[in-house]
This record gives C-alpha cells, sequence and structure tokens, in this order.
C-alpha cells in the first residue's frame, strides 16, 4: 500500500511552494521538476482508476473470507466472517483504505492459517488473487520500471 | 552562510590551509544521501569531488561510515570504485555527517527510464558490469578496510541476518498491511537456501543506473555504496537481476546481457560457482529487499514533510511495480 491521492496531491504542492537553496537549483531543480511532472501524471492515473481498484479489491477479499470462514476454528472463523460482512459505504479515500487494512491483516491470516494447514487449494486461490491485486493497482509510466 | 561556504570552512580548517569551493551544485541519484558536485580549489590546484551528505531524513538508515571503508576497500582494484578522501561523522560546520569522494568525470548513470539505456555498447557494458560484481566477489575479505566496521557472518547465517533486517525494515516502516510481501518473506523463512560459498563484500545496491558510463561501452565508476555489507555475493547477483530493473520483455538483465551470459561472466571473474537453488532464494529476497526500502521511502517521505519528490516515486510506483514482480514469483513457486 502506498500513499493515497490526496495526500500525493499535497506533496506536490508542498515540493513546488518550498523555495530551493542556491545549491539546489539549475540541473537539479530540472530533474526535480521533471519528477514532480512524473508524480502528477501517474495521479491522473490514480485519479481515474484508484477508486473502483479499491472497492474491487475490499470486494474480492470480503468474498474470499466469507468462503474461507467456515473451514477454519470459532476464532478466526468468526473473525473472517466479521470482516466479510463489512459493506463499503463511504467511496472516499480514507473510507476505502481503512476497509482495505482491515480486510489484509485478515488475509494474511488467512494465508498463514492456510500454510500451516498445507491447504495447496486455498493457497493457490489467495497467491492468484495476489497477482489480481497487484495489476488492479498498477500505473503506467513509460519506460522500465525504476527505482 | 551558503553550503559552499561551510564547506570551505571545513575543508580549510581541517586541511590548514585556505581552500575554497567553486560550481558547488546538488545532482541527482542515491535517494538515502544529498550528493553535490563542486571543485575544491587550493594552492596545490582544483580538485573535482563528490559530497555525499546525510539528509534530515534518509530513505535508508545507512552507516556512511561502512559506505566510506567499502569504496576504500576497493580503490585500485579494477572495480571502478572512486576514491574516498574525507570521513566526517559529526558533520563539523556542515552539521550532518557527511563524506566527501573524488569525482570521476566523462560519464553518467542510465536514466531508469531509458528503453534501451546501452545501445550497441550493451554486451560490453554487461561484460564489464558483471565482471567488476565477480571480482568484488573474489576478493578476499581478510585485511579490507570494510572489516572496522562490518560484521562478518558464518556462510549458513547471511540469509537469516539479511532477510531479518530487511523484514525489520517493513515492520518499522510499513503503512498499510502488505499481504504479498509479507507471504514472500514467511516463503523464505520456511525454504532457507544452502551456506554461502564464500563470505564476501557484498556491495548491496550492484544494479543498472548505479554506475557511470562513458557512452562509449565503458564503465567509469560503481556508485552508491550505502548498503555494502559482508555477506552472501549471489545477494548482488540477484539483485542485479530482478526484473524492477529490465524492461518487460527484454530477455537481457536491464538491457544488457542474457541470464546465461550473465552467470557466465560472474562465475569467471568471481570463480565461484552458482547454485540455482541459492540464487532462487536470493531472486526472491532481492524482491522482499525491494519492497523494504521502497516502504521505507514512503515513510520518510511522509515523515521528511513531503518535499522530496523521488522519496514519493520510489515509494508509490516502485512499490508497486515491486509487488507485481513479488506476486508473480509466488504464484510461479505455487503453495508452500
Amino acid at each position: 500500500m502506498t500513499p493515497s491521492l490526496p495526500t500525493i496531491l499535497m506533496g506536490q504542492v508542498i515540493s513546488l511552494s518550498a523555495p530551493a537553496p542556491p545549491e539546489a537549483s539549475g540541473d537539479y531543480a530540472v530533474s526535480r521538476g521533471g519528477m514532480v511532472a512524473m508524480l502528477l501524471m501517474l495521479s491522473a492515473q490514480e485519479a481515474e482508476r484508484g477508486p473502483a481498484a479499491r472497492a474491487w479489491e475490499n470486494g474480492a477479499l470480503r468474498a474470499l473470507l466469507a468462503e474461507a470462514a467456515g473451514g477454519y476454528d470459532e476464532a478466526l472463523g468468526g473473525a473472517l466472517s466479521a470482516a466479510a460482512g463489512v459493506t463499503d459505504g463511504d467511496c472516499g479515500w480514507s473510507a476505502l483504505d481503512a476497509a482495505n487494512a482491515d480486510l489484509r491483516r485478515r488475509l494474511i491470516a488467512l494465508h498463514e492459517a492456510a500454510e500451516a494447514r498445507h491447504d495447496a487449494g486455498l493457497q493457490r486461490r489467495i497467491l492468484d488473487l495476489y497477482v489480481e491485486m497487484a495489476k488492479a493497482r498498477h500505473v503506467d509510466l513509460p519506460g522500465p520500471a525504476a527505482g | 552562510m551558503t553550503l559552499a561556504e561551510r564547506l570551505a570552512a571545513y575543508l580549510s580548517r581541517t586541511e590548514g590551509r585556505p581552500v575554497t569551493v567553486e560550481n558547488l551544485a546538488r545532482i541527482s541519484g542515491g535517494a538515502s544521501r544529498e550528493t553535490y558536485r563542486y571543485d575544491a580549489v587550493s594552492e596545490e590546484g582544483r580538485r573535482p569531488c563528490i559530497l555525499r551528505r546525510d539528509p534530515p531524513d534518509s530513505l535508508i538508515d545507512t552507516d556512511r561510515r561502512l559506505e566510506f571503508l567499502a569504496i576504500r576497500s576497493f580503490l585500485g582494484r579494477q572495480v571502478a570504485a572512486p576514491e574516498a578522501l574525507v570521513l566526517e561523522i559529526e558533520g563539523g560546520e556542515l552539521e550532518r555527517p557527511f563524506f566527501i569522494m573524488g569525482r570521476v568525470e566523462g560519464g553518467s548513470p542510465a536514466s531508469p527510464f531509458a528503453v534501451d539505456p546501452y545501445g550497441t555498447h550493451a554486451a560490453e557494458i554487461g561484460e564489464q558490469f558483471f565482471s567488476i560484481m565477480g571480482r568484488i566477489a573474489a576478493e578476499p575479505v581478510d585485511g579490507l578496510p570494510i572489516l572496522e566496521a562490518a560484521d562478518r557472518p558464518a556462510p549458513d547465517a547471511c540469509w537469516r541476518r539479511e532477510l531479518d533486517y530487511w523484514a525489520g525494515v517493513i515492520d518499522a516502516d510499513e503503512l498499510h498491511p502488505q499481504p504479498i510481501v509479507r507471504a514472500a518473506i514467511r516463503r523464505l523463512r520456511t525454504s532457507p537456501p544452502p551456506p554461502a560459498t564464500k563470505v564476501a563484500v557484498v556491495h548491496g545496491d550492484f544494479r543498472s543506473g548505479n554506475f557511470l558510463h562513458d557512452g562509449s561501452g565503458r564503465i567509469l565508476a560503481l556508485l552508491d555504496w550505502e548498503m555494502a555489507h559482508l555477506g552472501d555475493p549471489l545477494e548482488d547477483l540477484a539483485w542485479a537481476m530482478d526484473p524492477l530493473w529490465s524492461r518487460q520483455g527484454d530477455p537481457r538483465i536491464s538491457g544488457m546481457v542474457p541470464v546465461d551470459e550473465a552467470l557466465a561472466i560472474w562465475r569467471r571473474a568471481s570463480g565461484l560457482e552458482v547454485d540455482p537453488k541459492a540464487l532462487a532464494w536470493w531472486r526472491l529476497f532481492a524482491s522482499v529487499k525491494g519492497q523494504a526500502i521502497w516502504t521505507s521511502s514512503a515513510k520518510a517521505w511522509l515523515d521528511g514533510g513531503m518535499k522530496e519528490p523521488i522519496l514519493l516515486f520510489s515509494g508509490w510506483f516502485t512499490a508497486r511495480a515491486q509487488d507485481e514482480i513479488l506476486a508473480r514469483h509466488l504464484s510461479e513457486l505455487g503453495p508452500a
């Protein structure tokens, strides 16, 4: 999970408005400006796709947790059922992310339990879901990835 | 006082003669330190230098003494290490710790956004890149300056030390639960690699973009030694091979040479064999380490007042790309 779009945009405002010392002008300032432009381009994609990606992931996690809950003891199964029963009433970034954090914690617990039981079928489903989750949050950049 | 004036005051005081600082300018790269180029001018003439200064908030918490000693360990040993000149732990006139290196002229690092970063020189660059990596692995550790600051793990403890460290970084800096990297960490713990065939210096960030090349097929300097340590040399090999550094669909590592060729070059230069099981473990580890760095980057960006866009880029775009790589890798491995 990465910073949410409202925070990202606020950060760009701060980056652009902060005064630069004389030694950070010239090529460095140009490069930094290019990075801000790149981040704004990524922000546009996030604004378009971000809420839907979060809502999809939350739905997919609830479906998996609900289905898996019955196969586990009362403590874990109950927690999974409870998490699966919540709905995304508020579609704001903060509410979606808060719900997602709770669901991801349950998913981690479920995956650990599946590994402990050597439940290959459930592990396979979770691994497939990871691929989909990561893909749903993809943002495009021209050229190769970078660090 | 400007930074240039403070640096000149430091150099004049410590060298016991007047030194002026000219053409001081911040340069991009090395997100865990502020990096500047400048010329030190004294009665002896003009010396081109690089200043690496700790920032208020760092991408990764690294030991500048270790970095300095790692660079010093390899001066003149055919691994394109720059010259380490000054280490100032207290900060002096610059108020934060820093060190100074000789500046290597005439080269630039590859842009991470370049589609074909080395063009027709890709094979030559790949040969040098993996040869340098192999030579670092081949270097006997005893007697190297880095031993003054680095612990030497037992061959069977290298993997655990690195995994514990980077998992700890995620524990400390995570802003939101990350099930994918957590699954990878569990996987690594339950299926450890064989012991290292040799405990060697590990550069720690040996990859495309972290060396200067002259545009004509020659590597001039290996940069960013801030994560250097002693460990299993396969760690560097696996880090360089992470798909993050390569364009999707390009079978070459970082646009240089294909995997088999890279391994052959490394074997020749290091004199070491590559255990496929060990390399597979270190390759998954490389993505975990990457995700730890990007996680830390997002936190450093927030803690630092959201000022440095490069930290956000790493903590956002790169973190997501790393998650995709990890998820695909875990899916290919299948159930534990």
